[in-house]
């Protein structure tokens, strides 16, 4: 017999652990219709007859938020088989409320009293037979992050199914029961009978949406309104906050019958937040937090991996485990000293005149005859001039810096001759790169040469760019889920209160930035949940300045290529993010139409615990096989389309494959905008349409310079792609383009979510705008500023412009801000559930 | 001949690349990412369900 089981609680109450750990892979993620809140469904992985819908965490079932509605229709209109009550056994009066609200829904409960290893180590107690017999249901206890009592939970589940629901124990004071009573004697013939009390409950307390699904007559909602007036003029309260009291006066007698709490005082999770949030640490700690979130990330862990996936797996190859990498490196430092003893010699060889051309010929065919540069070298030897040449050759040790000379006579030449380039497969287990294999498999196969580039040129250059960054994201995406699972990132939401709070925002505005972090896209959907409509757009127009996970590679390439890997580069990406928000933050508030005082932020802290190596290995890898499927599609077809914009354009006065890239037709368009973005320090067009391409997804900035220089390549002659990007900018104009692509408008999925919230052509017209300018100005000033210090940049009418800019946001900063406009009232943000 | 093959599977990648991105912008499902709150960079949205005051 198949069953519905539904899983209902408080958010934090470890419902979604609960439903992974009962369901593990068999589960489907999709979204409620019409919505965007998450709806989970699933198999039991122990019993496939029970199928598992997660709904989303409320913390009662009134009509004020889109996740309550959810929940609330789908247990009125689909009557699950059974519901899941999952009560933190840690909060469990606050869960509680809920729980009396599914009794009276004429649905089978059964309650999960989980977290009860938090109870136990508290020294607290709760009987929970006591419990069971109070709530009139059976109540399990569960540990859903150690899988316990998940067995016994589906046994009872299933035995609850297959019975009828037990009315609900607990009843309010005779004055309310009366009301009650005549209410579900109304609406007797229209509703069924396990379900009656709860909406005779729901009227009572005039809920919208339940009076509109009845479609009362006017003297049918008279009579109701009577009704209900009656018992608020008798306990002089409104018939909502009736309902509320007496529900908590309940819950308290069952709490304090089963509940016997140890007196202690501060709980671990208190002591923990005394520090973390305490007023004057809590923003140093955070800023050291994400310090070394991104050192580990993108400097020291993320880098050796990084380098792994682009010299190795994306470049030349590599050793498993290293092994043999010391051997060969050796050898081949070794047989590059003897290229440059001998490219010395013969320097010095052509420069007195000698010839030897019959070498060199030798030395630069594909493939050297050996027997005609021994001959070669012969007849050097034979040349009295060439046998008493002595040149100097210089060596500088790259890690030291320290410059050695040697002498090299025509003995120590010959025998450079006789070197040769070692093979990576004579030191150990060599497996070649990607781009390696693909090219001998290529070659061997002797496809058109157009074919050959569209794969090498296009897709591995472009693609093979964009996965050699993804060691770096998944190690990001692992510290992000710890600091998640273990309860941290919440009360970043509740630092940054504090100082938003002083800029015309609230903390429930950076929530938004906080999810931003991984993809700009649910980040500016979250921005629903803040109820000031002036406040939600400024946040759906900040909230995309957090680097996301898709910015990484581009932080990353420019802290790679132009600044040695240093630790500070990808965190001060993250700074500037944050204090372009807050500088933003400042100056939008002053103008009237988002002046006002910022909502008032209640959020709940859920307690500290240690994160679970499964939850966060899951989150990292759904966070990163989205990466890479992403990399797979959208990346790939991009990789593609600019491999022919490219690739072809008109060169000598006709259309076709280009030998110069300069005349592609990527160029030419690129190059018509680049004089735009010559103040910032990157007027190329390879730079341009890195930074165009990056609209379609911000990790084809990477994937373009790839294409754009070469990355396949590395596999012919070891250049590092990178080290061709470090030629094109400084270190200033660099950071400059790094800024710029941060700041400026999102990619176009963020573009089309910032849209659908604006739910306005202008606002959506304006928000862009601003981004781009914002960023424009601070690129600006990066580099015609830093180009000054380091003076590269002469003063001129890029470091006036820089001025006026720098004054004018200064300006914009101090000055009086405007009054709040009267008409803008708070937003009542009900809401609508299709489907 | 090779070239042909080679093509066709070249062909066949993208055209399957292509229809996971056009899916997924209509179906309105997402790629399963736990940290997406319900949105991910592929995922169609229906209109916002905001009421007007």
């Amino acid at each position: 017999m198949s069953i519905r089981l539904a899983l209902a609680g408080n958010p934090n109450s470890g419902k979604t652990t609960m439903f992974n750990e009962l369901t593990g892979s068999t589960q489907y993620v999709g979204n409620w219709p019409g919505v965007t809140v998450e709806k989970k469904e699933g198999r039991c992985k122990a019993d496939k007859e029970i199928s598992i819908i997660d709904l989303p965490g409320i913390y009662s079932l009134s009509p004020y938020t889109l996740e309550e509605v959810i929940t609330r229709d789908f247990l009125v209109n689909e009557k699950p088989d059974v519901i899941v009550n999952l009560v933190d056994a840690s909060n469990i009066e606050r869960n509680l409320y809920l729980t009396t609200q599914l009794l009276e829904m004429g649905i089978p409960v059964v309650i999960a009293l989980n977290m009860m290893d938090i109870v136990q180590k508290r020294g607290d107690t709760i009987d929970v037979k006591k419990l069971s017999a109070a709530l009139g249901v059976p109540v399990v206890e569960t540990s859903a992050l150690k899988g316990r009592g998940t067995k016994e939970l589906m046994e009872t589940a299933k035995k609850a199914a297959a019975s009828a629901a037990q009315p609900a124990k607990h009843a309010f004071s005779d004055g309310i029961e009366n009301a009650l009573s005549q209410i579900s004697g109304m609406i007797r013939d229209v509703t069924e009978e396990d379900q009656r009390r709860w909406f005779a409950v729901k009227l009572f307390e005039r809920d919208e949406k339940v009076l509109a699904r009845f479609r009362f007559s006017q003297d049918v909602r008279d009579k109701l309104e009577n009704i209900i007036t009656a018992v608020e003029e008798e306990l002089d309260d409104d018939a909502e906050s009736i309902i509320t009291d007496a529900r908590y006066q309940y819950i308290t007698g069952v709490v304090k019958s089963c509940v016997k709490k140890k007196k202690v005082g501060m709980t671990v999770s208190d002591k923990i937040d005394h520090i973390v949030t305490n007023r004057i640490l809590a923003l140093p700690i955070f800023a050291l937090v994400m310090f070394v979130v991104y050192y580990v990330s993108v400097t020291s862990v993320g880098t050796i991996l990084t380098d792994w996936a682009n010299d190795g797996v994306f470049g030349e190859g590599w050793y498993p485990l290293g092994i043999g990498r010391a051997a060969y490196d050796e050898a081949t430092a070794a047989y590059e000293d003897d290229v440059a003893r001998r490219d010395a010699w013969l320097e010095a060889a052509v420069s007195e005149g000698i010839d030897v051309s019959a070498v060199t010929a030798q030395l630069e065919a594909e493939e050297p005859d050996t027997a005609a540069l021994d001959q070669a070298g012969a007849a050097l030897a034979a040349d009295a001039d060439a046998s008493a040449l002595v040149a100097t050759v210089v060596f500088e040790d790259e890690e030291t810096g320290a410059v050695t000379t040697e002498e090299v006579d025509f003995a120590a030449f010959e025998g450079t001759l006789a070197a040769e380039e070692p093979a990576p497969e004579d030191y150990g287990t060599w497996i070649p790169g990607i781009p390696v294999m693909l090219d001998n498999v290529l070659g061997g196969l002797g496809i058109a040469d157009w074919l050959y580039s569209l794969i090498m040129d296009g897709i591995v250059a472009g693609v093979g760019a964009v996965l050699g960054f993804v060691p770096q994201i998944l190690v990001l995406f692992i510290f992000l889920a710890i600091l998640e699972d273990c309860g941290y990132m919440a009360r970043v939401a509740f630092i940054m209160d504090r100082i938003f709070r002083k800029f015309g925002l609230s903390g429930k505005s950076f929530i938004p930035m906080l999810i931003g972090t991984g993809c700009g896209v649910p980040g500016v959907m979250a921005s629903r949940t803040i109820e000031q409509e002036r406040d939600r757009r400024m946040t759906i127009m900040t909230t995309t300045f957090i680097p996301c996970g898709a910015k990484l590679p581009i932080i990353a390439l420019i802290a790679g290529a132009l600044f040695d890997n240093a630790g500070w580069v990808a965190f001060s990406a993250y700074v500037i993010g944050v204090l372009a928000i807050i500088i933003s933050g400042i100056m939008l508030k002053k103008f009237k139409v988002f002046a006002g005082e910022p909502a008032p932020f209640v959020m709940e802290l859920p307690s500290y615990h240690m994160p679970t190596v499964s939850n966060v290995l899951r989150s990292m890898w759904e966070r990163g096989w989205s990466f890479i499927k992403k990399a797979g599609t959208i990346i790939l077809l991009s990789t593609i389309v600019l491999w022919f914009l490219l690739g072809y354009g008109w060169e000598n006065g006709a259309f076709g494959a280009v030998e110069d890239i300069n005349n592609c037709i990527m160029a030419r368009i690129g190059s018509v905008i680049a004089p735009v973005f010559a103040p910032l320090g990157f007027g190329r067009w390879e730079t341009v349409v890195a930074t165009v391409t990056g609209w379609i997804a911000k990790e084809n900035v990477v994937a373009t310079f790839g294409q754009v220089f070469g990355f396949a390549e590395v596999a012919e002659d070891g250049v590092e792609i990178w080290s061709n990007l470090a030629a094109s900018f400084t270190a200033v104009s660099a950071y400059s383009f790094m800024c710029f692509n941060l700041l400026c408008a999102p990619c176009f999925a963020a573009m089309g979510a910032i849209k659908r919230e604006m739910n306005n052509g202008k606002w959506t017209a304006f928000a862009i705008g601003y981004m781009m300018v914002f960023a424009y100005a601070v690129s600006l000033m990066v580099y015609q500023f830093g180009g000054l210090i380091t003076g590269e940049v002469a003063f001129g009418a890029g470091t006036v412009a820089a001025i006026l800019v720098l004054a004018l946001m200064i300006y914009l900063l101090v000055r009086k801000p405007a009054k709040a406009d009267a008409g803008a009232d708070l937003r009542k943000m009900s809401v609508q559930a299709n489907g | 001949m090779s070239t042909l093959i080679v093509g066709l599977i070249v062909l066949v990648i993208v055209f399957f690349a292509a229809r996971s991105v056009v899916r997924r912008s209509k179906s309105g499902g997402c790629s399963g990412c736990s940290g997406c709150s319900g949105g991910c960079a592929s995922c169609h949205q229906e209109p916002s369900p905001h009421d007007k005051v």
